[in-house]
């Protein structure tokens, strides 16, 4: 019994010394964190050897205690990003069945589990039993107060990240066909002018055959009017952190994260950026997006200059087709198609 | 004097860096000099990210400047605001690290920490050096003197600062009236004392609201540090009409009036990202046994704005409410649209009581002045589905005043404060608010029609005091208006937005600010069964115990007496 309490007191005091004072050392700001995962896996080390090393031989119980106690705190608070509580129900089950087969891997030692909990219940360790006699009721009166209580979370809304696409949209009074839609200002390739400065490269003769003056000049329009217009939610760095972005529920766009502008194509951002939160699809709605649609404040040339400038500033490549001529022979939509259908112009 | 000009670079910076750190009187020195070496990586960097605003020549006058409140600095006289050294001096280059580091929280000049490399902060901190025209960094004749701030007396540690005596906050607030700091930042410090005020380039400018202290400029996204502003009194604001106190009042006592100004500033929970509180996305009304009081002193309405998380509620406090907090943003989508709304969250607490079959929205914000103007009255608003039983699922109508399939019902208080001039002393017992609540179909941005039907919101209690708007909304739950009005049901989750006027600054229509759409809901009350139901279980589970331990027993004994093998 001496040897359980020691092993017992080790548990419970090493845990949340470790917790609070070792483990926050392991911590790095790297994605997947592996530092941390090791930190763990030292820490279960250590414990063992202490045991060994104090040739402590804590009772069966103890022992499927601590193994049930590990598997917990590594699933609640090792694990990043931390498992949705269903999920984390589902593990611990699992984890708990484990716990049991290795309890019960042959009759000595089950029974040597069963035995303090015999004891205790049939009263030979007394101040066991009432403790877990008046300690059990309690807390399944408390479980059912709490339970009875009304509370109330914000409702969760899930909704798809990138709405399917129309198959033409009609800005400024012509239709263009967003497959084949284009940027007519992606001229050169954007690399070249990484470095090139917006504003004062736009009169200096540079560039593939002197363009690099052009395609800085779009540049610059393009960001200009994303500093008068966009950067309210979109924000000065296109992380989507922008003076009212945090008043808004989806939060605006990121257009640095490799999920949104990185993998679309240029023709589909400008759907979006044309018809904002009203012009989205009725599937999957609600949508709840506060994008206005600028059609209503920029002229087709603007949106494709303010386009031009995301990727710049990112430094993204917008997504393309192969060059195959997919839409030869396509239908002409209702309404006809723009003087150019390839930039809706 | 310690004069230091033979060593460069990194060398120099460390010796100043340690100067800071000494608690000793403050020393002169000449500026850091332009690092010449990092200029060019430095355009390169302020040529992406800050010409946008800042400008080609960093005259503050970016393509964005003119849509923005406060407007970007203008580099061009050497103004910095957020420094270490004495008033009217130039700043440290470490000083502008930490600017461009951390941004400054309440404009539009976000945190480059995390966007930029350490390298490329300070180069373009160099090149911005570069642009500063009327001085010079490697004048003989500058001089920069650290000043002393002390060291926090009471030892508080982060995120909240908790903690400070109340003798200091006590202090603090004698300094405060003594050295009428409130002519400038109000009474109750929401920065409502003077509507006159210009900057060194005559664009107009207001004082800090210190209950909003996450807006502090020199927060240095540690908004609950007293020293940011012990900072402030000690080196004052280069530009604006913010002096320091150095002389004035002792270190002592600036940390006292630090202690005074923190305590004013309610503990929320702050978003990293954001630099605001984090939005209350949903309005809990609570349920309200009897008539609910139109008494905004009333404990029914009392509560205090800090996080209950954070600051537990203390033992003397009556009440139950928590208030919730919503951001608000400006109106950028149609119209005259609103760039530079002054008011970025309103606080909304609500109640409802079925024996008046009643809800209560109680609005409040902080505006510095309101409008003299009748043509530009104050308002704030409620909006709701119109039609709520229509609705399926998640689906809203649009957030600004609805669609054509979908109306929305807006409750709509205009009010001017009665007897009221920005420029006079305000009155110690606040202003009466001259109110019109007006009602509202939208049906769309071109598509909003005041009702005709009788009116059935009210508002049954209002104020103007120190900067503090506050108005409570009443209504009926339901009504007979079936077709327009919102049908408000209980433990039912209702969309609802919140839209703001400031008539000083000529907002109207649709030039505001509003919110998206969040939720509200009407909590039902504790049911009795609170109260029987978990002793019933607890006596369940003991019965359960005592049949555990007899066939535990009788097992035993069977095994005893060979029975069972």
């Amino acid at each position: 019994m001496k040897q359980g309490l020691t092993s017992f007191i080790i548990f419970v005091l090493g845990l949340p010394i470790f917790h609070n004072f070792i483990f926050p050392m392991f911590q790095t700001s790297s994605g997947l964190n592996p530092a941390r995962y090791v930190g763990f896996i030292l820490f279960v080390l250590t414990f063992i050897i202490i045991h060994l090393i104090l040739r402590l031989k804590p009772p069966m119980a103890m022992k499927a205690l601590f193994v049930w106690g590990f598997g917990f705190y590594f699933y609640d608070y090792v694990l990043i990003p931390h498992i949705p509580w269903t999920l984390f129900i589902t593990y611990m089950m699992l984890w708990s069945i484990g716990t049991f087969l290795y309890i019960s891997q042959d009759a000595a030692t089950f029974k040597e589990f069963r035995r303090p909990i015999v004891k205790t219940i049939v009263g030979e360790y007394k101040l066991a039993r009432i403790v877990v006699f008046i300690f059990l009721p309690v807390f399944v009166g408390f479980t059912t107060y709490k339970s009875l209580l009304p509370k109330f979370e914000e409702p969760v809304e899930l909704r798809t990240v990138h709405p399917a696409p129309p198959a033409t949209t009609r800005v400024h009074g012509k239709t263009c066909a967003l497959e084949k839609t284009r940027n007519p200002f992606r001229i050169q390739e954007q690399d070249d002018y990484q470095t090139a400065f917006p504003f004062l490269d736009v009169n200096k003769d540079f560039g593939k055959g002197g363009t690099g003056a052009q395609y800085m000049k779009n540049v610059t329009e393009g960001g200009t009017i994303f500093f008068q217009n966009c950067h309210y939610c979109h924000g000065d760095q296109l992380n989507g952190l922008g003076m009212f972005s945090h008043v808004f529920n989806p939060t605006p766009a990121n257009f640095i994260d490799p999920g949104t502008i990185a993998m679309l194509r240029e023709s589909f951002l400008f759907w979006r950026v044309s018809k904002g939160g009203p012009g989205l699809p009725n599937e999957s709605t609600p949508w709840s997006s506060a994008m206005p649609p600028w059609e209503e404040h920029l002229k087709t040339e603007q949106i494709w200059k303010v386009i031009l400038f995301e990727y710049w500033y990112t430094g993204w490549h917008p997504r393309t087709f192969d060059t195959e001529p997919a839409y030869i022979g396509a239908p002409v939509p209702p309404g006809g198609i723009g003087s150019d259908p390839e930039t809706c112009m | 004097m310690v004069r230091i000009n033979k060593v460069k670079g990194w060398g120099f910076l460390a010796i100043l860096l340690l100067v800071f750190l000494l608690p000793a009187t403050s020393f002169a020195a000449l500026p850091d000099p332009v690092l010449k070496d990092k200029v060019e990586a430095g355009k390169s960097v302020y040529f992406k990210r800050c010409v946008w605003c800042h400008g080609v020549e960093g005259g503050g006058d970016g393509p964005s400047a003119d849509r923005l409140f406060t407007r970007p600095r203008n580099f061009i006289q050497g103004t910095f605001k957020i420094r270490t050294t004495d008033s009217g001096e130039l700043p440290l280059d470490a000083n502008l690290i930490k600017t461009v580091t951390n941004g400054l929280p309440g404009s539009a000049m976000p945190a480059w920490g995390e966007f930029l490399k350490k390298e490329e902060i300070e180069a373009v901190i160099q090149f911005v050096k570069t642009l500063v025209q009327d001085r010079d960094f490697g004048d003989e004749d500058e001089e920069v003197n650290v000043q002393d701030f002390g060291t926090n007396p009471w030892g508080t540690q982060g995120p909240y600062h908790l903690g400070v005596p109340q003798e200091a906050i006590d202090k603090g607030k004698e300094i405060f009236i003594k050295n009428k700091c409130f002519e400038c930042h109000g009474g109750e410090g929401r920065g409502d004392g003077n509507p006159t005020m210009k900057d060194d380039w005559g664009f107009p400018i207001v004082a800090a609201d210190w209950q909003q202290c996450w807006n502090f400029r020199g927060s240095r996204r540690d908004p609950y540090n007293p020293f940011n502003i012990v900072r402030t009194i000690s080196t004052g604001l280069n530009g604006t009409p913010m002096p320091n106190f150095r002389e004035q009042i002792t270190i002592e006592d600036r940390w006292n009036i630090a202690a005074f100004v923190n305590s004013l500033c309610p503990r929320k929970r702050i978003d990293p990202l954001a630099n605001k509180p984090v939005s209350d996305f949903l309005i809990k009304s609570k349920y309200t046994e009897g008539p609910v009081s139109n008494n905004l002193d009333d404990p029914m309405w009392t509560a205090p704005y800090d996080d209950h998380k954070v600051i537990p509620r203390a033992d003397d406090y009556e009440g139950d409410q928590y208030r919730s907090y919503v951001a608000m943003a400006g109106q950028i989508t149609r119209g005259n649209r609103n760039f530079k709304p002054k008011v970025d969250n309103l606080w909304v607490t609500s109640r409802w009581s079925p024996e008046e079959n009643a809800v209560y929205y109680l609005l409040e914000y902080h505006l510095r002045f309101l409008s003299t103007n009748p043509e530009f009255p104050d308002a704030v608003g409620i909006q709701w589905p119109g039609k709520l039983q229509d609705l399926f699922g998640a689906e809203k109508p649009y957030f600004i005043y609805g669609d054509s399939k979908k109306p929305v019902d807006l409750w709509k208080a205009e009010f001017m404060a009665k007897d009221y001039n920005p420029a006079n002393a305000p009155k110690p017992e606040g202003y009466d608010l001259d109110l019109k609540v007006h009602e509202y179909i939208g049906n769309g941005f071109d598509a909003i029609k005041e009702k005709e039907t009788e009116p059935t919101v009210q508002v049954v209690a209002s104020k103007f005091h120190q900067g503090k708007v506050r108005v409570l909304f009443k209504r009926s739950l339901t009504n007979d208006n079936k077709e327009t009005d919102v049908q408000i049901p209980s433990e039912t989750f209702i969309p609802v937005s919140f839209m703001q006027w400031s008539g000083y600054d000529n907002e109207k229509d649709e030039h505001q600010a509003l919110s998206t759409w969040l939720y509200t809901i009407l909590e039902p009350p504790v049911p009795d069964s609170i109260y029987y139901m978990p002793p019933i279980a607890a006596a369940i589970f003991i019965c359960f115990q005592g049949w555990l331990v007899w066939m535990t027993k009788r097992t035993r004994k069977m095994w005893d007496e060979g029975k069972m093998k």
